[in-house]
C-alpha cells in the first residue's frame, strides 16, 4: 500500500537528492578503496611502471616480522581497554556524587581532549625523555630514572598512558551524561530499602549505564586503532625496534620512506579485513542498543 | 556594454598572449625558506631570469621529514616540479627512472658518483657531505686530556672515553638514536676506516653480506662502546637532529659525530662553543686507518617528465654554478661540490683542518648506499642492540635476511 503513495516523481527527486552524497562517496571512498586494492597486487614504487606481482605482497605481509610485531602491539594496546572504561566511569561517578570542585574537575579532565596529538606528544617528550621532568621527580624522591620512551619494555605503555591522559575526558563527559539519565526515584527507593552504595552501583547504576559503557568501548577502540599515529610520530618514531610500531605507522613508513606503495597497500588491505571484523562487532552492539 | 565589462575584455586581450608566452619553472627543496640560504636562492633566480627573459622561477619549500613522500607521490602521478633538490646516495639513485640524465654538465663537480645511476649523472651536486668527530676542547682539558691532541687511533679514542668515564661529568659522545640515525653515522665512520674498496663496492651494490667480519666488528663495537658507557642514557629516546647536537653545543657531551655541510657542522658548533673551543678529528676504528667518509651531499635534478626539461637543465646549471655555490657555501658553511668555488671568505681553524682532511684518504658513506628497507632495519636493530634487547648474532642474522630480501626484489 505504501508503495503507491510514493510516485515516480518523488522517487526521481529522492534519487536526485541522494546523488551528490552518493557521488562523493563513490569518488572519495569507493574508488580509492578499489584503487588501493589493485595497487596491492603490484610492485609499485611510486615511480614509473608498476608490474602485476599477484599475491607476492600478501605473501610478504604474512612473513613480515615488522607487521607481526605491529599486530602484537595492537593486541597489547587493545588489552588496556578496561582501564579506558573503568577510569572515566569512576571519575564520572565521583563527580556525579558531588565531590567538592566537581565542575572544576569536569573541565580539567576534558581540557587535554582539545589539544592535537602533536602538541600532546611534544609536551610529553619533555616529561618522559631520560633527562625529562618525570625522571627528575623520581630522582628527587630517591628512585632510579627509567628510559620511558627508549626502552622496549616501557615505550608502548608510556604511549598508551599519554593517549589516555589526552582523551579520557571525553569519556568522563559521556558517562556523566549517562549518569544523569538514571532514575533518581529508583535510587531513592533502593536507599530506603537499605541498599548500600555498592549494591546500588551493582544493581541500578551499572545496568542503566550498560549502553553507555558499550558506546565508550566502541569509540575508544576506534580511537586506539586510528588516533595514535601523531603520538608515535612525535614520541618514538615506532621504536625502539618495532616496540611502538602500530599497523598505521608501518603503512606510512612503507609507503613514503621505503618507496613501496604496493606493499603498503597490501598491509592496508589486510588491516582493512581485520578492522572489518571489529566494525561488524561494533555495529551489532550499537544496533542492539538502539532498540533499548 | 558596461565599462567594467569592456575593461575586463581589454585586460584579457592584453594578458592572454603574455600568459601564453610566460614560462614558469618550479623548484622543490627543503631549504628555500631558510633565511641563511636566502641570498643564494635570490642570486640564482636573478641570474637565471636575466639570462632567460619571460621565464619565472618559483622555489617551493617542502617539509624535510615529508619531502620524499610528497615527491614520490608527485613523480608517481607524472607531475611534480621541473627541478628538485635531492640527497646523494639511495634517495637520488632510487628515483633515477623519473630523472633526466645530465651527463655533459658534471665537469668540475665533486661527489657526482653519489648521483649516478646506471652510468648516468642524474643530478648536479651543490655540496659535499661527510662525517667527522667534533670535540669540545674545554671538556678535554677538564678531563685532564690534551685539547690539541685529539685521538688518532682506536686505542687512543678508547683511552679518551675512559678518561671521561672516570671523570664522570659528561658522556664521551653525545648520542641520539630515536630515528636510528646514531646507528647510521656510527656504521659509516667505522666502515670508512675498515672496509676495503672491494667491500665498499659490494656494500653499494647490496652484495656485502652481514656475515662479513668487518660488519660484525662494526656491530660488536656499537654494542661494546655502549656497554663501556660512551653514550648518555636514553639515547634511543633522543632525536639526533637537533637534541643530540644541542647537548653537544650546551657542553654536556665531549664529542659528537657531526656533518660537513647543512647543519650540525663546524660553523654551527663554532657559533655556540667559539672557534677556539671546537676541535675536529677523523673517527678511528678497530684495525683500520682513519679515512674521511664523504660523498655528494645535496644536488639538483631535472624531472624527465617536465615540459620544459631542457630549460630546467639550464636552471640546474645556474643553481650549481661557482658564483651561486660560493654564496651558499659562505652563508651556510656548507662545503661546495664545485671545485671552482672560492671559499677564501670562510675561515676558521676547524674548517682548515677539515679542508686538509679532504685532501687525504676518503671513503664513501656506507649507510647512505643501503637499500631503504635494509637501512630501516638497521635503525631498528641499532636501537635494540643499544638497549641490550637483542644479541649481535640475532641482529646480524636479521640484517642479512632483510638484505637478501631487498636484493631479490
Amino acid at each position: 500500500m505504501a508503495r503507491r503513495v510514493i510516485g515516480q516523481a518523488e522517487r526521481r527527486f529522492a534519487a536526485l537528492v541522494l546523488l551528490p552524497a552518493a557521488g562523493l562517496l563513490l569518488v572519495f571512498r569507493i574508488v580509492p578503496l578499489i584503487w588501493g586494492f589493485v595497487l596491492s597486487f603490484t610492485n609499485s614504487d611510486g615511480l614509473g611502471q608498476a608490474d602485476w606481482v599477484g599475491l607476492a605482497n600478501y605473501r610478504g605481509v604474512v612473513t613480515d616480522q615488522a607487521f607481526r610485531d605491529s599486530l602484537v602491539n595492537t593486541v597489547l594496546v587493545l588489552a588496556t581497554l578496561p582501564i579506558w572504561i573503568l577510569l572515566p566511569m569512576l571519575l564520572a561517578l565521583l563527580i556525579h556524587q558531588g565531590v567538592p570542585g566537581g565542575r572544576f574537575f569536569r573541565a580539567v579532565y576534558f581540557l587535554p581532549a582539545v589539544l592535537s596529538s602533536v602538541i600532546v606528544g611534544s609536551i610529553f617528550n619533555v616529561v618522559l625523555r631520560f633527562d625529562g621532568s618525570l625522571n627528575a621527580a623520581l630522582k628527587a624522591i630517591g628512585l632510579s630514572p627509567v628510559d620511558w620512551l627508549g626502552n622496549g619494555g616501557t615505550a608502548l605503555a608510556s604511549l598508551v598512558a599519554v593517549h589516555l591522559w589526552s582523551t579520557f575526558g571525553m569519556s568522563v563527559l559521556i558517562f556523566l551524561a549517562g549518569l544523569s539519565t538514571i532514575n533518581q526515584e529508583m535510587l531513592e527507593a533502593a536507599k530506603l530499602d537499605g541498599a548500600k552504595f555498592w549494591a546500588r552501583l551493582r544493581f541500578i547504576v551499572i545496568p542503566t549505564l550498560r549502553p553507555i559503557i558499550e558506546f565508550v568501548a566502541v569509540v575508544t577502540t576506534i580511537g586506539l586503532l586510528t588516533g595514535m599515529f601523531g603520538l608515535i610520530y612525535v614520541l618514538t618514531a615506532g621504536g625502539p625496534g618495532t616496540s611502538t610500531t602500530l599497523p598505521e605507522f608501518l603503512i606510512w613508513l612503507e609507503q613514503g620512506k621505503l618507496n613501496r606503495p604496493g606493499y603498503a597497500a597490501a598491509i592496508s588491505a589486510v588491516l582493512f579485513a581485520l578492522m572489518a571484523g571489529v566494525a561488524w562487532a561494533q555495529v551489532r552492539i550499537m544496533s542492539r542498543n538502539a532498540e533499548l | 556594454m558596461g565599462r567594467i565589462a569592456r575593461w575586463l575584455i581589454g585586460t584579457a586581450l592584453v594578458a592572454g598572449p603574455t600568459l601564453a608566452q610566460a614560462q614558469e619553472l618550479t623548484v622543490w627543496d627543503w631549504k628555500s625558506g631558510d633565511p641563511v640560504a636566502a641570498n643564494y636562492f635570490a642570486a640564482a633566480k636573478t641570474a637565471f631570469e636575466a639570462a632567460h627573459p619571460g621565464v619565472t622561477v618559483n622555489f617551493v619549500m617542502q617539509p624535510h621529514d615529508q619531502y620524499y613522500t610528497l615527491l614520490g607521490t608527485a613523480l608517481g602521478s607524472e607531475s611534480g616540479p621541473d627541478v628538485m633538490l635531492l640527497h646523494g646516495g639511495a634517495q637520488a639513485t632510487s628515483r633515477a627512472a623519473a630523472l633526466k640524465p645530465l651527463n655533459d654538465m658534471t665537469e668540475g663537480l665533486a661527489g657526482v658518483a653519489d648521483f649516478t645511476a646506471d652510468g648516468n649523472a642524474i643530478a648536479l651536486p651543490l655540496t659535499i657531505q661527510g662525517f667527522v668527530v667534533y670535540y669540545n676542547k674545554a671538556l678535554y682539558e677538564a678531563a685532564g686530556l690534551d685539547p690539541d691532541a685529539p685521538p688518532r687511533t682506536w686505542d687512543e679514542l678508547k683511552s679518551v672515553c675512559e678518561a671521561f668515564k672516570t671523570q664522570g661529568e659528561v658522556p664521551c659522545f653525545a648520542m641520539g638514536n630515536k630515528e636510528g640515525f646514531g646507528g647510521d653515522f656510527f656504521l659509516s665512520v667505522l666502515a670508512a676506516d675498515m672496509f676495503t674498496p672491494e667491500q665498499q663496492a659490494q656494500m653499494a651494490a647490496g652484495d656485502l653480506p652481514w656475515t662479513d667480519p668487518a660488519l660484525r666488528t662494526i656491530v660488536e663495537t656499537w654494542v661494546q662502546t655502549s656497554q663501556d658507557g660512551w653514550y648518555p642514557e636514553g639515547a634511543n629516546a633522543m632525536a639526533k637532529f637537533m637534541d643530540e647536537y644541542e647537548t653537544f653545543m650546551r657542553g654536556e657531551a665531549a664529542n659528537t659525530i657531526g656533518l660537513l655541510s647543512d647543519v650540525a657542522h663546524w660553523k654551527q658548533f663554532e657559533e655556540f662553543l667559539g672557534p677556539d673551543a671546537l676541535g675536529v678529528y677523523l673517527h678511528p676504528a678497530p684495525g683500520g686507518e682513519p679515512r674521511l667518509p664523504v660523498s655528494g651531499g645535496i644536488g639538483y635534478a631535472v624531472n624527465a617528465n617536465s615540459a620544459n626539461a631542457d630549460l630546467a637543465a639550464e636552471l640546474v646549471k645556474v643553481l650549481s654554478a661557482p658564483e651561486q655555490a660560493a654564496i651558499f657555501a659562505v652563508d651556510t658553511g656548507a662545503l661546495p661540490a664545485n671545485t671552482a668555488v672560492d671559499t677564501s671568505a670562510l675561515s676558521s681553524p676547524t674548517l682548515t683542518t677539515i679542508l686538509g682532511m679532504l685532501d687525504g684518504p676518503t671513503a664513501p658513506l656506507a649507510h647512505a648506499v643501503m637499500a631503504p628497507t635494509v637501512m630501516e632495519e638497521w635503525h631498528r636493530q641499532s636501537q635494540l642492540l643499544l638497549n641490550g634487547e637483542t644479541t649481535v648474532d640475532d641482529a646480524l642474522a636479521r640484517m642479512e635476511e632483510i638484505r637478501q630480501q631487498a636484493k631479490s626484489n
